[in-house]
C-alpha cells in the first residue's frame, strides 16, 4: 500500500517537473549543438552570421585616411548611415559599421566588407546556455540542474514490471551510464 | 484611477531609485580611481597594477569564445589594451566592435618567463586544442592562429625576453567591474 503511494508521488513528481523542464531542455539541447559545433569550428561565430563582399576603392591623397576619405568610401557603398567609427593602422583603415566594417587596404584600394546579422532566437538560446546573463538566473539554471536530477531519478522508478527498473530499464540504464564511460576510456 | 495613480507613484520610485544607485555606483568608481588614457597605458602601466582605473576606448575586437575578453584602441590599431571581463561583467557582445566604451577596472599585469614560454611551446605542440594557451594579442584573426604562427610568436617573445635584459615581461589588462558605452 505504502509503496503504491510512494510510487503516485514519484510519477506526480516526474510528470509535472518534466513540464515545467520542457522549455529549458529544448533551449539548452538546441544550443548544445550549436555550441558544440562552434567549438569544433563550423560556425566562426554562434550569434551572427557573416558574409563578405570584395571590391576596389579609390586610395586616399598622400594615403592617409581621414574622415572625409571614410565618409566618401562609405557614401559609395550607401553605408553612410551605418557608420560607428574607424580606426587607421600600418597602412589600411578599418570602419566600423551598425552591422560589420569595411576594411581597406590603403596600398592597393583593395576592400573587405563584413556584412553581419544577428542569429536572433540562436543568440539568445546561446546567452542562457552561457549563464552570461548572471545574478538571478545563476540561481535559476541550478534549479534546473537539480530538476534534471530529479526527473532521472523518478524516471527509473515510473514503470514497474518487466520494462521497469527490474527488467528493461535496468539495460537501458546501463547502456546510458557506459556509454559516456567508454567514450572517457578511449579519448582520455 | 487610484490604482493607476499608485503605479506611478510606485514606478517614480523605483526608477529614482536605480538612478541613485547607477549614480553613487558612478562616485565609488570616482573615487581614488585612476584616469589612463590608451595612448600611454603601455608607459603608465606598472604604476597602477592592481589599482582600480578608468579607461576610454573604442572597441576594436571581442574575442568570439564567450566574449569574456575585448581590446581597445584610440584612433590607431598600434597600441591596444586588453580588457577582460571580471566578475560582474558578463561579456563583451561583437556589436560592441567599433563602439567608444568607458571601462571601470583593476589593472592587472602578467608575467611571462622562460618557464612559462617553454611550458606553452609544449601545450602547443600537442595535438590537441590549445586556443586558451599563451598571450592573446587582439590581432585580426589571432583566434584562428596555427601552431607554426603560435610557435612564432613563442620565438619572438623569447627574443624579446632576451632583449629586455630581465627575467620576465610583463603584460598588462585591465579586469572590468563594468563597462559602459558611450553614445
Amino acid at each position: 500500500m505504502q509503496r503504491k503511494t510512494l510510487r503516485r508521488w514519484n510519477n506526480a513528481l516526474h510528470r509535472d517537473i518534466g513540464y515545467l523542464c520542457v522549455g529549458m531542455t529544448i533551449i539548452y539541447a538546441i544550443s548544445g549543438i550549436i555550441l558544440n559545433h562552434f567549438k569544433s569550428g563550423d560556425f566562426t561565430h554562434p550569434d551572427y552570421s557573416k558574409s563578405y563582399r570584395e571590391f576596389k576603392v579609390a586610395i586616399p591623397p598622400k594615403g592617409i585616411a581621414d574622415k572625409t576619405y571614410v565618409f566618401s568610401v562609405l557614401d559609395q557603398l550607401h553605408e553612410k548611415d551605418h557608420f560607428k567609427s574607424f580606426i587607421t593602422g600600418e597602412n589600411y583603415v578599418q570602419i566600423f559599421l551598425d552591422k560589420g566594417y569595411v576594411y581597406i587596404d590603403l596600398k592597393n584600394g583593395e576592400a573587405e566588407m563584413e556584412i553581419k546579422t544577428t542569429r536572433y532566437v540562436i543568440k539568445e538560446f546561446n546567452l542562457l546556455h552561457y549563464n552570461n546573463i548572471k545574478k538571478m538566473y545563476t540561481w535559476f539554471s541550478d534549479l534546473y540542474a537539480v530538476a534534471l536530477i530529479i526527473l532521472a531519478i523518478t524516471g527509473l522508478f515510473v514503470l514497474r514490471g518487466k520494462n521497469g527498473i527490474i527488467g528493461r530499464g535496468a539495460w537501458l540504464t546501463a547502456i546510458g551510464i557506459l556509454l559516456p564511460a567508454l567514450f572517457l576510456l578511449y579519448y582520455m | 484611477m487610484t490604482r493607476n495613480i499608485i503605479f506611478i507613484i510606485l514606478s517614480i520610485f523605483i526608477f529614482s531609485a536605480c538612478d541613485q544607485g547607477m549614480k553613487k555606483a558612478e562616485a565609488d568608481h570616482s573615487k581614488d580611481t585612476v584616469k589612463m588614457a590608451v595612448l600611454t597605458f603601455e608607459q603608465k602601466a606598472d604604476s597602477f597594477i592592481n589599482r582600480a582605473v578608468v579607461i576610454e576606448g573604442t572597441v576594436l575586437h571581442t574575442c568570439k569564445h564567450g566574449g569574456k575578453r575585448m581590446f581597445i584602441v584610440d584612433g590607431t590599431d598600434s597600441i591596444r589594451v586588453e580588457i577582460t571581463a571580471g566578475q560582474d561583467v558578463t561579456q563583451f557582445d561583437e556589436s560592441l566592435a567599433g563602439s567608444r566604451v568607458r571601462v571601470f577596472g583593476i589593472l592587472k599585469e602578467e608575467r611571462i618567463d622562460a618557464k612559462y614560454l617553454n611550458e606553452w611551446e609544449a601545450e602547443v605542440k600537442k595535438p590537441e586544442e590549445n586556443h586558451n594557451a599563451g598571450i592573446h594579442t587582439g590581432a585580426k584573426g589571432h583566434e584562428d592562429q596555427g601552431v607554426r604562427e603560435k610557435l612564432d610568436q613563442i620565438n619572438s617573445l623569447r627574443e624579446d625576453l632576451k632583449k629586455s635584459g630581465k627575467d620576465h615581461l610583463s603584460f598588462y589588462s585591465i579586469e572590468a567591474g563594468k563597462f559602459i558605452e558611450l553614445k
